[in-house]
């Protein structure tokens, strides 16, 4: 038995959220990796929303399945938009009586089998005594049971969850009660086989991308954060401000992106570590501060949460559509870095070397990430803290260096890999200007020509210092290094997740596959991609943007063009089933180029 | 008989020196904010190390290389915010913004809207010479309407912005106007403003010969009279308003208004409270196993 899937649709501000935290958190308790995943449309209440939960034991799992093995709706536009999505044998969980399903519908559900089954929430409350907002545990209850789970499990959870309504205690514990009952074969009875538990799981996180990177970002000694909501970054900021009591950050919700990145950009000027996070639109604003960042050698990092653009885009969807933009963005020449998360995981590792990077070679570092990795829920073991470093800068003078400081230190063009020495404000020594114009070694504004050349010399140096240092992309693949290579796959961003779950298809038994990731973007690295493109085996690009950016950007680096592509851009992540579908056509398809474009089917839409 | 010299308020003043040569016009107000800024450092007791002043770009921002002290120019329009988030990261280091016009009522006016409100331990001086000068002398919204300018060769169409009216309706904590023809004065205000608890708002009124041929030289020094001498108590902000907004006649400089009972923004942060360091001081590897639990 391997992974299976539920999904709860209804609409926003229904309780799906709630249903789907019980469940998640339950699952994982009960020795499950569990993956979470969230649509939901722009706006607070009403509009059609779902949380789906896969789950699996015997390995990790960071995906979604677009077919389900289980639905629950709480309304009926979950009865008439989401049958498709069910797989054989699947099982329909609504509350709405009397329901006469379309006769299309009818078909769909005897020819895969599917069971409905209404659970009468409404009466069931009413006997109780108990508000609507009781339903949620009732139906959590319910499906607990369905899955086979232990109920003393379940009435902890709740009895954590509303520890603070201690009066609607008893409620919750007799909604407990009566989904269990409910779920007794004399109601017809529906279960969903899952696999084993493993205890494994049991102590490991629960936690959005956005909440492991605020952690990391506190892990890294970041002690001041600004930000300006905006879908998919907020999640950070609110989670770093629902933690400030306990970190003792300086928070502050600014009164606009530039603001923002001006605020972290001055107080990393100043020598602490600020992080600031935005999306495309706000990322847009922030480049002149990038920009200025570049020319005054200042180091500062920003988080770019994609989301689809252009403009406004598709508020709540996923993309990644904006390497070109985290690549490119700001007027001049300028060295920068550009990295990517991918899970939880590295949400977490990447901001203190973010900052490391930073510091070291005192210039911008943009942490890419996307709603997919913002928002969903990942099963993650609980962080190595021990191998974190804090690095502040092989240039940043020390204490006995600072008497000696000449203004001139501060830009010296002469050094050797572009990086000079570096001092704070406050510091007792010879003072410089963090300068926007054109300047001296000591920061004082020279227009000369030969200045201009040595001082662009002095920063571009530091981008190939700084790519002398990047790893090359990670491989993952087959455990026979010995077996040919049957297809090379190349990606970045949260497409590794599910990537690496569909390679574990028994589709794919036999087959070597590679799968080169990019975590570090820019500079990019190609030899290895090369080195592996030289053999002669197929190439297959994996992109969430039209484009191909990361394609693009490799040919642009060092002329290597691939010749497949499967690329998505209706604001979907890629799912499993779809992606393994679709590579292996691509497997086993003879020809010399290809593009697939995947998109979602329509109960997708909500 | 040899006379006994005292050079030690010299050597201070000096330290603020630097090489590079001015570059403004001839007659220019920023010379006299220049020294004036100088000088208050000095009285007060900082030696350059000690301060950081930042820079927008304008006229006024070519003053980053003409003097020590920790030092930023950054972009046009917005160094307020880089002045609080520097602040905000080590509150021992008085930081000191200085802006033209056209960048805190045009291109950064929001910025100026929420420092104020903030209440950042900031000093702000506005080189208010109401005009773009860098840019060769376009109008600003604190140019005379009807005033021919670059760009306006008819005359400005729009309303002027009542500035002082815009700045006292946001409850700000310290206002003061000074005159770059006077700069004792400016001394006095600037080391009032360093040491004031929140957002300091210097409005330093400037000659600008080249480009501002109405509120000239001449004209601010007929017309500038000292309201502190004249007993105006700086904790009345209904006639501080009044003061700073009925100029036809005279135009009132000094201190107007001050209010130290307001906490600034930094002590208004629950996290910070009884905090000993600064978040400069306090970047290190942090322990994060607490924070893990909540996800278990
Ligand atoms: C984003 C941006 N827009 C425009 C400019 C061009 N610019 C430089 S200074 C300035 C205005 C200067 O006027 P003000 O702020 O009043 O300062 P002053 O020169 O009068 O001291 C402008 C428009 C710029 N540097 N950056």
């Amino acid at each position: 038995m391997s992974r299976v899937s539920l999904k709860i649709v209804g609409a926003s501000g229904q309780g799906i959220n709630s249903v789907g935290e019980i469940l998640a958190k339950g699952l994982k308790r009960a020795g499950y990796c569990v993956f979470g995943y969230r649509e939901y449309p722009s706006l607070i209440k009403g509009g059609h929303a779902s949380y789906q939960l896969d789950i699996e034991s015997a390995h990790a799992i960071e995906s979604s399945e677009l077919q389900v093995h289980a639905l629950i709706t709480l309304n009926h536009h979950g009865l008439e938009l989401n049958l498709q999505d069910l797989k054989e044998n699947g099982i329909v969980v609504h509350q709405t009586p009397n329901w006469l399903l379309k006769p299309e519908e009818a078909a769909l559900v005897r020819q895969r089998n599917i069971k409905l089954i209404e659970l009468p929430v409404d009466s069931i409350l009413a006997r109780l005594g108990a508000k609507p907002i009781l339903g949620n545990v009732l139906i959590a209850a319910y499906m607990w049971a369905v899955l086979g789970q232990d109920k003393e499990l379940l009435k902890t959870m709740v009895g954590e969850r509303f520890a603070k309504k201690k009066d609607l205690l008893e409620l919750n514990m007799q909604c407990i009660e009566e989904g269990f009952a409910y779920a007794d074969p004399a109601h017809g009875k529906l279960s969903i086989a899952v696999p084993e538990p493993r205890d494994i799981w049991k102590d490991h996180l629960l936690l959005r991308g956005s909440e492991a990177m605020g952690m990391g970002a506190v892990h890294a000694g970041v002690r001041l954060y600004a930000g300006y909501p905006m879908t998919p970054s907020s999640p950070l900021l609110t989670y770093i401000a629902d933690v400030q009591n306990k970190t003792g950050m300086v928070i502050k919700q600014a009164e606009d992106e530039i603001t923002a990145a001006q605020m972290v950009s001055g107080a990393m000027f100043m020598g602490t570590r600020a992080l600031t996070a935005t999306s495309g639109g706000g990322f847009d604003l922030m480049s002149e501060t990038l920009s200025l960042n570049g020319i005054t050698e200042n180091p500062t990092v920003f988080v770019l949460a994609q989301r689809p653009g252009p403009a406004t885009g598709l508020p709540t969807w996923t993309a990644q559509g904006d390497l070109m933009l985290a690549v490119h963005t700001a007027h001049g020449e300028f060295p920068r870095c550009v990295v990517s998360t991918s899970n939880a995981q590295d949400s977490f590792e990447l901001m203190p070397i973010a900052f490391n990077i930073a510091e070291e070679f005192q210039m911008s570092v943009i942490v890419m990430t996307d709603k997919q990795i913002a928002e969903a829920l990942y099963t993650q073991a609980p962080f190595d803290q021990e191998k974190t470093q804090v690095l502040r800068g092989s240039r940043l003078a020390s204490e006995d260096q600072l008497p000696a400081l000449k203004p001139t230190d501060r830009y010296d063009a002469s050094a050797v890999d572009g990086v000079s020495l570096r001092w704070l404000p406050g510091q007792k020594a010879a003072t410089f200007a963090g300068q926007g114009d054109e300047h001296t070694a000591a920061g004082s504004v020279d227009e000369s020509a030969h200045n201009a050349v040595s001082q662009m010399e002095k920063r571009m140096r530091k981008h190939e210092a700084l790519k002398a240092t990047l790893p090359e992309p990670d491989i993952y693949g087959d455990a026979d290094p010995n077996a040919p290579i049957d297809i090379v796959l190349v990606g970045w961003g949260s497409t590794k997740s599910v990537i690496i779950d569909v390679l574990r298809d028994p589709l794919f038994a036999g087959k070597r596959i590679d799968y080169v990731h990019y975590t570090y973007l820019w500079p990019l690295k190609t030899e290895l991609l090369e080195k592996l493109a030289a053999s002669g085996r197929k190439v297959l690009l994996i992109e969430g943007n039209f484009q191909a950016q990361l394609g693009k950007l490799i040919m642009q680096e060092c002329g290597l063009k691939i010749p497949h592509h499967i690329v998505k851009y209706d604001g979907r992540p890629f799912f499993y089933d779809e992606l393994r579908d679709a590579l292996r056509t691509v497997i086993t398809s003879d020809a010399s180029s290809s593009r697939t474009v995947l998109e979602t089917p329509v109960t997708h839409h909500p | 008989m040899s006379i006994q010299l005292d050079t030690t308020a010299v050597e201070k003043m000096k330290s603020f020196h630097c090489e590079t040569k001015c570059t403004w016009c001839d007659g220019c107000g920023d010379y006299g904010i220049w020294t004036a800024i100088k000088r208050a450092l000095s009285e007060l007791g900082y030696s350059p190390w000690q301060v950081l002043l930042c820079y927008d770009v304008g006229c006024h921002g070519n003053m980053s290389d003409k003097l020590n002290g920790y030092r930023f120019h950054g972009l046009h329009g917005r160094v307020l915010p880089f002045a609080a988030g520097a602040k905000l990261a080590n509150m021992n280091v008085p930081v000191i913004a200085h802006g033209g016009d056209g960048a805190s009522f045009s291109e950064g006016v929001g910025h100026l809207v929420h420092s104020i409100r903030s209440q950042y331990p900031v000093t702000f001086i506005l080189h208010n010479n109401a005009n773009y000068g860098l840019t060769t002398g376009q109008a600003s919204s604190l140019t005379w309407q009807g005033q021919p300018m670059n760009t306006n060769p008819n005359g400005m169409a729009e309303q002027t912005l009542p500035s002082m009216d815009f700045v006292f309706s946001l409850q700000p904590t310290f206002v003061a106007r000074g005159f770059s023809g006077n700069i004792p004065q400016m001394v006095e205000i600037l080391k009032a403003a360093i040491q004031h608890r929140g957002f300091a708002f210097v409005d330093m009124l400037q000659a600008c010969p080249t480009y501002n041929h109405f509120a000239t030289h001449e004209y601010l020094l007929s017309k500038c009279y000292d309201a502190n001498a004249e007993g105006h108590d700086v904790k009345d902000f209904e006639k501080a308003r009044y003061l700073a907004t009925h100029n036809a006649d005279r135009i009132a400089t000094g201190i107007l208004y001050q209010n130290e009972d307001i906490p600034n923004f930094y002590e208004r942060l629950v996290p910070r409270q009884g905090k000993k360091t600064q978040a400069v001081d306090e970047v290190e590897k942090v322990d994060i196993s607490e924070l893990m639990k909540e996800f278990i």
